[in-house]
């Protein structure tokens, strides 16, 4: 799931779980962040592609479109049971709307998801880099 | 990060701590727990809630204060409408109306529950949806799901689901007036439609647990607790739809506040004064999810009914089950406080703080007038869980505020390194805890040593003046979410 020069990482936090994403573009960061998400949902599938489903999102900077798109990449996990993502990609990127989509199939039969209430503003950083590679963080209320 | 010490069991945060402190901050707890804020960087959380615009008194904080997002847990905060005091659905968390709701019943542990404890272990845990996701006891009907979001508990009881002292002995007796079904969005009506009736995850649980001393007799036998008796202890919230509505309004906030010129050291502090169209849609939206987290706790609660009838093979009311208390630790109200010498209504918001009426308040079920308001505080599976009744000084020390549990001391990366699940699931059986978790994996992230020690926690609050310790409850079976 990781490739070269893009990647996430959980950040530890006492009652909740951080997450550190990067990538060599924002919309490629988003998707890192957006997978991260749903890895500790338990919400993958070993699916190669699936039913696709759109995503859109807005915010008023790029830390609160992060956040809108996880919230609602957060609402279409919970609410499509049993039903994991297989892939992510962001299709459209402004700095106040992007639109992604998410391909969905039956996930890893798992228990192990943790309930994922929303992503925060809390402590959230966007850093985008001058060669257009970008990294973020953004904590989970769990 | 300097505090200064007021007494024994009381700590200030000094203004100038943080830049734009319009209050103090006052943390409430032992030396230890203090040191244990301080380095987890949620006093600094205190001093930021203090420089909301609006903010009176000081901004507080239980003993058991660990790290949040925005408002660190434990964190109680009010404000004046009328001194441009705000609200924030961070100060409320994203679980809003999370809380506790105890049942009583009249079985003995050691001669009538310990030889069928497997059994109802088991019952609880069919009657018991639980984990991520949809399946809820109940689903519900949009127009049906309306109500339980407007009347709350009422509804419930109207489809004959529950008895009357379930609405009676609930806080605000099961139903906020100014709930506005209308303010909460589809995407949140979505996510609760199928969840009315499941404890979700994370630290939830619905807890067989024995009364295992009693503390404050009179208080006790108000309440009809008594030492070797098996009571219940259910721990959850308003589930996806109550996480959806602070999801919205927080987001809300964050593009209503700028315009407004109020800027805030963390971005999750998002808030609004209380006279504004933003606030007003976020109370209704708030109050409503609050009526569906009573309205889940109240369906749990009725497969408790259940689970018992089964296993002991005669009616509920035969058994004595009845509801001692439900009472919320997420929640922002509107109340009168005495600040400065004099009455003013405040926003009062508690973050993983309960409210704890004293003695004589009219707001309490007559039943409950002579002793204050019952407080119940959650262990942490393994360790002991608390019944507690407001003390008549906590209106003047706190805005009538004390704990709400343990609270984190380690995250769950730290406690899934020390111990797998099924090796913490050996030890509590050991100890003579029976478990159904709803996975082995998420256990060892609750396992009891992540939390402080709720023992500390309680005495603290007893030592404050906020509240009285009636009586100390062991777990006997755990149903874990």
């Amino acid at each position: 799931m990781v490739q070269r020069g893009a990647g996430f990482a959980f950040v530890d936090h006492t009652a909740d779980i951080g997450v550190h994403a990067w990538g060599t573009s924002v919309g490629e960061t988003f998707e890192q962040a957006g997978l991260a998400l749903a890895t500790l949902m338990g919400a993958t599938s070993p699916a190669a592609s699936g039913r696709p489903h759109v995503i859109r999102a807005e915010g008023p900077d790029l830390g609160g479109l992060l956040v809108a798109f996880l919230n609602e990449l957060v609402f279409v996990c919970e609410t499509a049971d049993g039903v994991g993502v297989a892939a992510l990609r962001v299709t459209h990127l402004e700095p106040r709307w992007l639109e992604a989509v998410v391909h969905l199939a039956q996930a890893v039969p798992a228990a192990d998801g943790l309930a994922v209430k929303a992503a925060t503003y809390h402590r959230l950083h966007v850093v985008e880099h001058e060669d257009g590679s970008a990294e973020v963080r953004v904590f989970l209320d769990v | 990060m300097d505090v200064e010490r007021i007494d024994a069991f009381s700590w200030r945060v000094p203004v100038g701590t943080v830049d734009g402190m319009r209050v103090p901050g006052i943390v409430f707890g032992t030396e230890a727990l203090i040191r244990q804020a301080v380095d987890d960087r949620a006093v600094l959380q205190v001093a930021n809630v203090a420089t909301l615009p609006g903010i009176v008194g000081a901004s507080m904080a239980m003993p058991d204060i660990h790290w949040g997002y925005g408002f660190p847990i434990g964190g109680v905060a009010a404000f004046d409408a009328a001194a441009g005091g705000v609200i924030s659905p961070g100060g409320v968390g994203f679980d809003i109306a999370c809380g506790v709701r105890l049942i009583r019943t009249d079985l003995a542990w050691e001669t009538e529950v310990r030889p069928k404890i497997h059994e109802l272990v088991a019952a609880l845990g069919r009657e018991t949806p639980r984990g991520t996701g949809t399946g809820g006891r109940l689903r519900l009907s949009r127009a049906a799901l309306l109500r339980v979001l407007r009347d709350g508990v009422r509804s419930l009881l109207e489809r004959g689901i529950g008895e009357d002292t379930d609405m009676r002995l609930c806080e605000d007796e099961g139903v906020l007036a100014d709930a506005a079904p209308e303010e909460v969005s589809e995407r949140a009506l979505i996510r609760g439609a199928g969840q009315l009736g499941s404890l979700g995850a994370g630290n939830h649980f619905c807890e067989v647990q024995v009364v295992d001393e009693v503390l404050e007799p009179v208080a006790a036998n108000v309440m009809g607790l008594f030492a070797g008796q098996v009571v219940v202890m259910i721990h959850c919230g308003s589930r996806g739809l109550g996480h959806q509505v602070c999801t919205d309004h927080v987001a809300s906030m964050d593009r209503v506040m700028r315009p407004l010129g109020i800027e805030v050291p963390d971005r999750q502090l998002a808030c609004v004064p209380l006279g504004h169209e933003a606030a007003r849609r976020y109370l209704g939206a708030m109050n409503a999810a609050a009526n569906f987290a009573r309205a889940n706790r109240h369906v749990l609660g009725d497969g408790v009914r259940v689970a018992f009838e089964e296993v002991f093979g005669r009616s509920a009311r035969d058994i004595g089950i009845r509801l001692v208390y439900d009472v919320a630790h997420n929640l922002a109200k509107m109340e009168e406080h005495e600040v400065e010498g004099r009455r003013r209504m405040l926003c009062v918001h508690r973050k993983g703080a309960t409210r704890a009426l004293g003695p004589g308040e009219p707001s309490l079920p007559e039943d409950y007038r002579s002793i204050g308001q019952p407080v119940l505080i959650p262990g942490s599976m393994g360790t002991a869980s608390y019944v507690l009744v407001g003390a008549a000084g906590a209106a003047a020390r706190s805005f009538a505020s004390t704990c709400h549990g343990a609270g984190r001391s380690l995250s769950r990366t730290q406690a899934k390194r020390r111990i797998d699940g099924h090796e913490l699931a050996r030890q509590l059986e050991e100890q003579g805890i029976v478990l159904a978790p709803a996975s082995w994996k998420l256990l060892a992230e609750e396992a009891p040593f992540a939390y402080k020690d709720v023992s500390e926690v309680v005495r603290a609050c007893e030592g404050a003046g906020l509240t009285r310790t009636v009586a100390r409850l062991r777990p006997v079976g755990v149903v874990k979410g």
